[in-house]
């Protein structure tokens, strides 16, 4: 009886189910069970308690009762509670992992929680309103159905991962009158109707969002590929850079793909200048050229980014002078990726000579970045002085037999770099056996040092 | 897989592999980090590749662009050279006149702009041929590229699963190791608990033997000291059954000492209830008697009071009655004094008239007398003795005039100033004695001088409460004596001390004590209080006539009377007789 009870498959009213399962209600009944049954005792009668959870879990969407309950009711109704409640009811009510797992479960089937910091409740309002901005669609959407979440969730989202963001919907005469090309140009200058989904009104309500990963463009549009899905308009822009001024909790920020040029890295770099804790910033796989890497570089002078990537960008020569510049004078900056761009051998040396002052980068990737021998000659130069600097990497560099012997050479001065790429760079087997040789005594060395290090803390 | 990870793995198996054997952990650990090293490589190799590849279509293509601008530069340079004849033949067309030419020469220029258009077609072609190239480039890198992701993807796979063999051998022999070692602590335990139990049970079989016997002698000691216990108990149970029957004599005993005690103390209960009863009705009395008294004294407060004020009224009008009083007083004896002086003077008139008429008569008795004597007689007359007739006014008796003692005093200190080297010759004439003048009156008559102005220095120092500040101030430039005179001076008219019989008196006091001197002269004063009202009257120099002494006044007159002497008078009288006689036989 009580298992049909909790499967709701009797929607009737509470009073009417003892009525029908509660046989102690009719005598002649109970007599009769009582003879015909010999399984039958008092037990099988749910308790009254029983019944009113059962009720409080029916009606939790018009009463919620829960944070008067007992520990024990409590689990109760936490296990009968339905997945579907609206967030509404339950975002601020309940904290349980269980339920907030089952609704997880209940949306996407399996997932990884160890992605959401092992919180179900944090991966369930992530997700949640990654989706609803997702498949915003502008002057369709009415953006009151994303603040309308935002009130639920707001103490939960820490991270927002936005892989798409939708364009709003072209006319359809407009489309049919022009042919492609030039209705593709069109749509590129008609502004205000490109425009994605606006993050200003957002972001600012979001008081615990630490990371931010967007991308201005389309997911799997297959066939129905058009350019102009895949636009990041200047107001666009304007309005990010709003939002990410207003959002002081932000740590990581990612914009990948979406055709930020050197205008727009110059709004976005504005409004991050002096950000109170900033400490990630990616803007890979995007158009930024030198004006946007100079942008960039004030940047680094200007915050206390630990983490900066910009690969596969079209950052040349003055450019990198520029990031150089300020990196020989940051002190915060751990890692960074220059891989796919352009530096040549002019940026090349300009990395290298800040390389002789910076003391506190690690990580360095300047892999495919067309560069050659005069670079080799300068890093190894940086590599002699440099103590600090551990995985670098300069694969895919035209660096040639000469360039190979000076690297080796430097190397061999260097006890600090654990880690050197330098596949496919047209040096002699010889210099790369002996650099691979040269790391591996550095390895073991950091190893050692750190097992000293644990043993030491133990 | 990234390489950091990569490095923590490691770093994990060395520690878990570590304690186990370093020996064969070490290239264990080289092994796995070579492994893991090779996999990664393998793994980024395709990424590289790919990095690799792209930069270099990047490369390409950014050559291709540059060489594809120089063309079309070249193309349009070329194009706008033709275009340019076009347009001059134009104006050669123009120029013509006959058809024939102008056909000709519209062929040829329809050939060039056909040129110029295969030109541009041309160009156009080959562009388009490029972007198909480059779209089928395209589309091979885009099935190169799953191809190289499905590669990764396989050697990932591929890495995963030999890093999982690998490890899990690691694990196994981690494992294995870890069993042996353990197996063998195990047994080394073991046997170590064995011995350990084995020991052990050996010293408790030994102990329980050792306890048997102990307890064997034990239950020895125990009977022998059972006995002895029993028998001492047994004394000690009668000697104390016999301690328990006399308490029990002396606990009746005290139990009917208590009774008659209780009875007594009731008895006594009973008395003092009852004294306490009584106590209370006297405490109650008392009470009200107090309260009683309290009225009274109200009462008695609040006429003593009333009685005051009237008193103190009445006080008033009764000084103010004295005032007046005395003032009358004061008016009667300024009145009493002005009919003194008024009689006094008309006694003198009366007196004065009395006298001159007597004397008057006197005279004529006696000028006729003298007549009777030298022409009846013939005789020599010699007047009597007239010393009544020298005199005139009212008899004056002859008052004591004392010296005042301010007299005396700058006499005493001026003498023996003055006698100062004839001191020798008067202690040898006089003794120690100096008569004082003022003659028989003095009292003291013969002052011990030493004594005197012992006596005044005396009072001097003690009586210096009288002498103003001021006088003092002054008196300082002066000599001692003379200072002290003054002092003197000053206190005896303050002290009211004015004659010379007081500082006779005063005499006395040479043998009381200077401080006594003060009442003494208290005592003095007020024992010399009234002469000195008189005294000071008769200071005042108003003739008085109730101290006025007439005792001699009729001997005065009789002495007038009898100024022509009795025999005289017998003469006159037989004379008279005689010449009554001369003057009968005269007439006869």
């Amino acid at each position: 009886a009580v298992m049909n009870l909790t499967k709701g498959k009797y929607p009737a009213r509470i009073n009417r189910q003892t009525s029908t399962f509660n046989s102690a209600a009719d005598p002649r009944k109970m007599r009769r069970i009582i003879a015909e049954d010999p399984e039958w005792s008092l037990a099988v009668v749910p308790l009254l308690a029983n019944l009113c959870l059962q009720n409080i879990v029916k009606n939790f969407k018009e009463k919620p009762i829960f944070d008067e309950l007992l520990p024990g009711h409590k689990a109760f109704v936490l296990e009968k509670l339905s997945t579907s409640l609206s967030l509404s009811v339950t975002a601020n009510l309940i904290s349980d992992e269980a339920y907030w797992k089952r609704c997880c479960e209940s949306r996407w089937g399996l997932s990884d929680v160890s992605e959401y910091g092992h919180s179900w409740k944090r991966m369930l309002f992530e997700r949640h309103l990654e989706n609803i901005i997702e498949l915003f669609i502008p002057d369709v959407t009415d953006p009151k159905s994303v603040l309308d979440v935002v009130p639920q969730c707001r103490n939960y989202v820490r991270r927002l991962k936005i892989s798409q963001l939708l364009p709003p919907i072209r006319e359809p005469p407009k489309f049919e009158e022009d042919d492609s090309s030039d209705s593709a140009s069109d749509m590129g200058h008609e502004g205000p109707s490109m425009d994605h989904f606006d993050f200003s009104i957002l972001l600012d309500k979001l008081t615990n969002l630490e990371e931010l990963q967007l991308v201005y463009g389309v997911k799997g549009c297959g066939m129905n590929f058009e350019w102009n899905l895949f636009e990041f308009t200047f107001r666009d822009c304007e309005s990010l850079a709003k939002a990410l001024k207003s959002c002081k909790s932000l740590k990581v920020l990612r914009i990948q793909q979406s055709k930020v040029d050197d205008d727009k890295c110059r709004v976005l770099v504005s409004s991050l200048l002096d950000h109170p804790s900033l400490l990630e910033l990616d803007l890979s796989h995007n158009l930024i050229g030198d004006r946007g890497a100079r942008a960039i570089g004030k940047l680094l002078g200007r915050s206390h980014l630990k983490r900066l990537a910009i690969y596969n960008n079209q950052i040349r020569g003055p450019g990198a002078q520029a990031l150089s510049h300020a990196l020989s004078k940051n002190p915060s900056l751990v890692a960074l990726n220059l891989r796919l761009n352009r530096l040549a051998d002019e940026g090349g040396q300009a990395v290298a000579q800040a390389l002789l002052k910076n003391q506190n980068l690690v990580s360095l990737h300047l892999g495919a970045n067309e560069m050659t021998e005069p670079t080799a000659t300068a890093m190894a130069n940086a590599l002699v002085h440099n103590s600090t600097l551990r995985n670098l990497s300069l694969a895919c560099n035209r660096l040639g037999v000469d360039g190979g012997k000076v690297l080796e050479e430097g190397m061999s001065h260097n006890s600090s770099l654990v880690e050197c790429d330098i596949r496919l760079t047209d040096m002699s087997l010889e210099n790369e056996y002996c650099i691979g040789q040269i790391l591996r005594t550095n390895q073991s060395r950091a190893c050692r040092r750190q097992t000293q290090d644990t043993g030491a803390t133990q | 897989m990234s390489p950091s990870t990569g490095d923590h793995r490691e770093n994990t198996t060395i520690t878990t592999a570590s304690p186990a054997d370093m020996s064969s952990g070490v290239p264990q650990l080289v092994r796995m980090a070579k492994l893991q090293a090779d996999g990664t490589e393998l793994v980024t190799n395709i990424l590289v590749a790919a990095d690799f590849r792209e930069s270099k279509r990047r490369a390409e293509m950014e050559e291709a662009r540059r060489l594809r601008i120089e063309k079309l530069e070249n193309e349009a340079k070329s194009s706008l050279e033709k275009f340019e004849e076009i347009t001059q033949k134009w104006t050669v067309a123009k120029a013509k006149q006959i058809p024939q030419d102008l056909r000709d020469a519209l062929i040829s220029q329809q050939i060039l702009c056909g040129q110029l258009l295969e030109d541009k077609n041309k160009v156009i072609i080959e562009l388009q041929q490029e972007l198909k190239a480059s779209d089928d480039r395209y589309v091979k890198d885009l099935k190169k590229h799953t191809e190289e992701v499905d590669l990764m993807i396989e050697r990932l796979q591929e890495q995963i699963i030999s890093l999982k063999k690998s490890y899990r051998e690691e694990l196994d022999l981690v494992e294995s190791t870890f069993d042996e070692e353990r197996r063998t602590l195990l047994a080394d335990n073991r046997m170590k608990w064995e011995q350990q139990r084995q020991r052990q049970s050996d010293r408790e079989l030994e102990l329980l033997l050792q306890r048997m016997q102990q307890v064997e002698e034990h239950e020895l000691q125990l009977q022998r000291l059972r006995l002895d216990n029993t028998k001492e108990c047994n004394t000690i149970k009668a000697k104390l059954e016999m301690d328990v029957q006399i308490l029990e004599q002396q606990l009746q005993k005290m139990k009917a000492t208590c009774q008659l005690n209780q009875e007594k103390l009731e008895y006594n209960f009973q008395v003092l209830k009852k004294r306490d009863e009584e106590n209370i009705i006297t405490k109650s009395q008392q009470k009200r008697k107090i309260t009683r008294m309290q009225d009274i004294l109200n009462n008695l407060k609040t006429k003593c009071s009333n009685q005051e004020k009237q008193s103190r009224e009445e006080n008033q009008s009764l000084t103010d009655d004295y005032k007046r009083i005395m003032q009358q007083y004061k008016d009667m004896q300024r009145k009493m004094r002005h009919f003194a002086a008024v009689d006094a003077k008309r006694l003198e008139d009366v007196w004065l008239m009395n006298e001159a008429e007597a004397k008057a008569l006197v005279r004529q008795a006696l000028e006729i007398d003298r007549l009777i004597h030298e022409q009846q007689l013939g005789l020599a007359w010699t007047p009597p003795p007239l010393t009544v007739m020298e005199q005139s006014g009212p008899v004056q008796p002859r008052n004591r005039i004392q010296p005042s003692a301010r007299q005396a005093a700058a006499q005493a200190l001026v003498r023996r100033e003055a006698a100062g080297e004839e001191r020798e010759l008067e202690e040898q004439t006089d003794g120690n004695t100096v008569e004082v003048p003022g003659g028989p009156e003095s009292t003291g008559g013969r002052m011990d001088q030493k004594t005197v102005k012992r006596l005044l220095e005396l009072l001097c120092d003690e009586m210096g409460f009288l002498i103003e500040s001021k006088l003092l101030k002054l008196l300082l430039p002066l000599e001692k004596d003379e200072r002290s005179l003054i002092k003197l001076d000053s206190i005896f008219s303050h002290s009211s001390v004015s004659n010379q019989g007081e500082t006779a008196e005063q005499k006395d006091s040479d043998l009381i004590h200077p401080n006594d001197v003060l009442r003494a002269l208290r005592a003095f004063t007020a024992l010399y209080c009234k002469p000195r009202d008189i005294s000071s009257r008769q200071l005042s120099g108003i003739p008085e006539l109730e101290g006025r002494d007439d005792s001699e006044d009729g001997a005065c007159w009789e002495s007038l009377a009898t100024v022509v002497p009795e025999p005289k008078l017998k003469v006159w009288s037989m004379l008279e007789a005689a010449l009554e006689k001369y003057q009968h036989i005269e007439v006869t």
